[in-house]
């Protein structure tokens, strides 16, 4: 990975801001519990993601009202709560994700213009 | 199937957890943690190495887990709760906690025997002040005039009482401490005004007709700081003697007698004149003061004996 002028970007403070986006959109595909939302995350790619993040990013949603959670009795280990989208959960999904497409729209664009600047 | 051995590590994991979490607000810490044992016992069936090991110190996962929690627009942000008062409290806490302030702390204890003498001194100032009515207060006061004596005898019981209370010790009872307390700050407060007078009134700021006799008005005002005196000499470079000096107020000019000890001639009713320049002085060897070399205008043709012009001072 290349860092430029000792200001790379920050994946874990990326992360942060979006995390409440990826765990809506993981749990939009499918109910699931912490554990596997977490591994669900991983899989999809956000490998820097923190099991403490997860956990308190679902603990806080459910708290605020978009998520609904149901304990789910498991043959191999302990009860599983497992979270899911509620309508709140879902019109948040939608707004968010449309937030995050103007962002990355806005964004490419710049970062577009300035490579075909440099380009000239 | 998680073992026993994990069943034990999630348990110590999840206490450790919740105590760094401790500090949260009740509702807020068992909202977050409901479920927290069932999820590291997930975490910890999934392989055989230990949840310190895969996840970190139980007190960093503890901090990710709050800032998770409470980041996002859905709760409020911490500092946005913070309320002034807090934030003022905690700005006085760390003012509290720097070395400066421990340092100037350790000292108060020895400082505490020197203000136990300057409160007896103040308080006979401030009574001193108040029932002598006298305008021109000195810090000292002359032994020689009425009240002076008596006042410095009054400041001398007074160190002594105020050391031996001093000595005892603040009291047991708290409302009694917060009156001890409340007695110093006063005699602090009370001292200032009496200290602002003597300020303005140092010099000669008092009324000369407020008396009948100009002396001793002029005597008990004080004295011009740093002039111990006068050597006046006739246009054409005459030393003068007994010359009766008045300032534009017509108060008699009263030289400061530091060092110096000043034979104070006395007129016909007895009483001295202390502004009759040069005065006669003697050192505190009781050796005469012999007057400068003076540099006269360059018209003055007789050269005065105790100032030749041939050798001007500098």
């Amino acid at each position: 990975m290349q860092q430029t002028d000792g200001y790379p970007i920050d994946t874990s403070q990326l992360l942060k801001g979006v995390l409440d986006l990826a765990v809506l959109a993981v749990l939009a595909e499918q109910d699931s519990y912490g554990y596997d939302v977490l591994r669900r995350l991983r899989d999809s790619g956000l490998d820097g993601v923190g099991d403490a993040s997860v956990y308190g990013t679902l603990r806080r949603l459910y708290q605020a009202g978009s998520l609904k959670s149901y304990v789910v009795p498991s043959d191999e280990g302990p009860h599983r709560k497992y979270y899911g989208l509620n309508d709140r959960g879902r019109s948040a999904l939608d707004q968010s994700t449309k937030t995050w497409g103007s962002f990355t729209r806005a964004l490419d664009h710049l970062l577009n213009g300035r490579s075909s600047t440099n380009a000239k | 199937m998680p073992n026993s051995k994990q069943a034990n590590d999630v348990a110590t994991y999840a206490a450790a957890v919740r105590s760094a979490l401790a500090s949260l607000p009740d509702a807020e810490r068992a909202s977050l943690l409901e479920d927290l044992e069932n999820h590291l016992a997930e975490v910890a069936g999934e392989s055989d190495l230990s949840l310190q090991e895969r996840l970190g110190k139980p007190e960093d996962y503890a901090a990710e887990l709050r800032s998770a929690y409470n980041s996002g627009s859905n709760t409020p942000n911490m500092k946005q709760r913070w309320p002034f008062r807090e934030r003022s409290w905690a700005l006085v806490k760390a003012a509290f906690g720097t070395q400066v302030y421990s340092e100037v702390r350790a000292l108060l204890p020895e400082l505490l025997p020197g203000w136990w003498v300057l409160r007896a001194y103040l308080i006979v100032l401030v009574f001193a002040f108040i029932f002598r009515g006298d305008s021109n207060l000195r810090p000292i006061p002359n032994p020689f005039s009425s009240g002076g004596l008596l006042q410095i005898l009054a400041t001398l019981v007074a160190i002594f009482i105020s050391v031996r209370l001093g000595r005892r010790g603040m009291p047991v009872n708290r409302g009694w401490r917060g009156a001890v307390v409340a007695v110093n700050v006063g005699i602090a407060l009370l001292a200032l005004p009496v200290f602002v007078s003597m300020g303005t009134g140092g010099t000669y700021a008092y009324s000369y007709t407020d008396t009948s006799d100009p002396y001793f008005s002029a005597v008990s005002a004080g004295y011009y700081p740093g002039l111990t005196n006068i050597y006046p000499y006739s246009k054409d470079g005459k030393a003068l003697k007994d010359v009766l000096l008045y300032d534009q107020d017509g108060r008699p000019l009263i030289a400061s007698t530091g060092e110096v000890v000043t034979n104070v001639p006395t007129g016909g009713d007895g009483l001295p004149i202390p502004n009759a320049y040069p005065l006669d002085q003697r050192d505190s060897k009781g050796l005469p003061v012999l007057p400068p070399r003076v540099a006269l205008p360059p018209w003055q043709t007789s050269a005065p004996a105790a100032s030749p012009m041939a050798t001007p001072s500098p």
